[in-house]
């Protein structure tokens, strides 16, 4: 309970420092939230995409329905295929009458329906990508009554490049920005600590173990950590906020992430004033 | 209860600062610890708080040995001492009472105790009525007395003095002697160390230690002082290690 008061007189005092200390606690995190924020909408939309793929395996007028049925239940089962649904001749047609829209009048006199049924498959999430994909449709086209398999090869080829393209991008500019963050956090704690040396070499001198001043100083930096990341999950909330209600309807953090962001903040308290204050305390 | 037997003792890069030290002070004592600029005084009362370690030798403080002692222990060999500084190593943002506290509070003494034991102390010294004040708000001799209060709270066996009054005016120097006196006279062995000279005048009784060039030169009391010339090679003692 002492160290806990030691910390927060510390904390009143040494005002400069500690507001450094936060300060640059709470934008490193920030900066890092709007990372995180940035990558979460990346891959809202690219879920978004993926939900649209659909192989289409279309069949041919005469084949026969026991076989297309029991082919139905086999593709149903292949792994990362989420659900089949049969599309008949009629069904088709009425879709394509209603894509087209005004122009359907175009279709109102055919003596026979051109539209093939078929099978639209859709993939589960996480298997929405080329591989997963082709297997599928490979195994579909050597189906005798198949007429033609198709998924949209060259769209899906550009989606996998584009993931792959921001998981890399995102581990390498999280990475660098959590470097940045680190240097600049204990920088202030070291700042901070070393402010203080003359406080800690007078603890010494009246004979304060090195555990009641580690105490004392942990607690401080816990504090000052926490601080941060409360001021980095405000600005995170006002940033979604903003784009909310002026801009466009952004993917925003849950609040388990806002609670996240928070703890971030304690740990690097604890961490850097550990860290730093491991280096002065060992010097008798 | 202070004993040095045979120290050596020199700072990591650099030539030894002392050499062979053979001295002991007994409860109650009151030492003067002399000698010229740079000849090692600080540096001496740095071993006895253990803020420095001998190379050679063995320093004793109450019943802790400098050959025994872990790091764990040092803190606890501390509160055994009373420390003051030239420059007085007050916390600037804390109050009188604040700064004084400070020296049980990180003992985990119980608070009531602290508050009894603190308004002693600044009594003691002529503080009383200015424990809410900052350090800054009192004149240097006050900040002084302030510092010796809170060396003395603790009720230590010995009160280690380095230069206590170099930057104090005469008069005020003059005042602190007898504040340590005082205490002295209370049963706390004091060892002061100073190059202020004039403070030895009409001392003559008083014990007196005299180091120069790492060796300690002379032992015994004020008045009969008579340092034998220090040795030829006195700023060249062999090197550490
Ligand atoms: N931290 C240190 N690192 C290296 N050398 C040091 C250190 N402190 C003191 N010295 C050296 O040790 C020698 C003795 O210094 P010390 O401070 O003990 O002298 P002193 O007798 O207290 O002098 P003064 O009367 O000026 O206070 C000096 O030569 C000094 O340069
Ligand atoms: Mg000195």
């Amino acid at each position: 309970m002492r160290s806990l008061r030691e910390a927060l007189l510390g904390f009143g005092r040494a005002k400069t420092m500690s507001f450094f200390a936060i300060v640059s606690t709470g934008f490193s995190l920030l900066a890092l939230g709007m990372f995180a924020l940035a990558l979460l909408n990346l891959n809202t939309l690219i879920r978004y995409f993926e939900s649209k793929v659909e192989i289409v395996v279309y069949i041919r007028d005469n084949a026969d329905t026991g076989r297309v049925g029991m082919a139905v239940e086999d593709l149903g089962r292949v792994e990362g295929v989420d659900r089949v649904n049969f599309v008949s001749k009629e069904e088709a047609l009425e879709h394509f009458r209603r894509d087209l829209g005004a122009d359907s009048d175009l279709l109102q006199d055919l003596e026979s329906n051109p539209v093939p049924a078929s099978l639209n498959i859709t993939m589960k999430p996480g298997y929405r990508d080329t591989l997963h994909v082709q297997a599928v449709a490979a195994r579909a086209a050597e189906l005798s009554f198949v007429e033609e398999v198709d998924y949209g090869r060259e769209w899906l080829r550009r989606m996998d490049i584009f993931k792959h393209v921001v998981s890399v991008v995102g581990v390498i500019s999280g990475a660098l920005l959590s470097l940045v963050a680190l240097v600049l956090i204990s920088s202030a704690i070291k700042i901070a600590v070393f402010s203080r040396s003359r406080e800690i070499f007078i603890m010494k001198i009246v004979g304060a173990t090195n555990g009641y001043i580690r105490r004392a100083f942990l607690i401080e930096g816990v504090l000052k950590g926490t601080l941060g990341g409360a001021l980095a999950a405000g600005g995170i909330f006002a940033i979604t906020e903003l784009f909310n209600r002026k801009l466009i309807p952004i993917t925003g953090f849950t609040d388990r992430y806002y609670l996240y962001t928070v703890a971030a903040g304690a740990l690097l308290g604890l961490l850097g004033s550990w860290i730093s204050l491991g280096r002065y305390l060992r010097r008798i | 209860m202070i004993e040095f037997s045979n120290v050596s003792a020199g700072y990591a890069k650099g030539a030894r600062v002392l050499d062979g030290i053979n001295f002991h002070i007994d409860k109650g004592e009151f030492v003067f610890l002399t000698g010229p600029s740079g000849s090692g005084k600080s540096t001496l009362l740095k071993l006895i708080y253990h803020d420095l370690r001998p190379l050679l030798g063995e320093i004793r403080v109450a019943e802790y040995s400098s050959r025994r002692i872990s790091r764990r222990k040092i803190p606890y060999l501390r509160r055994k001492l009373g420390i003051v500084f030239q420059d007085f190593g007050l916390l600037e943002s804390r109050t009188v009472g604040e700064n004084v506290a400070f020296a049980l509070e990180v003992t985990g003494a119980p608070r009531s105790f602290i508050r009894r034991r603190v308004s002693e102390a600044l009594e003691q010294m002529g503080l009383g009525g200015k424990e809410c004040c900052y350090p800054l708000e009192l004149s240097g001799g006050e900040q002084q007395r302030v510092a010796i209060a809170r060396a003395l709270v603790g009720e230590p066996y010995a009160l280690i003095a380095d230069e206590p009054t170099g930057n104090l005016d005469p008069g005020i120097s003059r005042e602190i002697l007898m504040r340590l006196e005082d205490i002295n006279a209370m049963g706390m062995a004091v060892l002061l160390a100073t190059h202020d000279y004039s403070l030895l005048k009409d001392r003559d009784h008083v014990r007196r230690l005299y180091v120069s060039g790492g060796r300690l030169i002379y032992d015994g009391p004020t008045g009969s002082f008579a340092p034998e010339a220090p040795p030829a090679s006195g700023g060249n003692l062999p090197p550490v290690g």
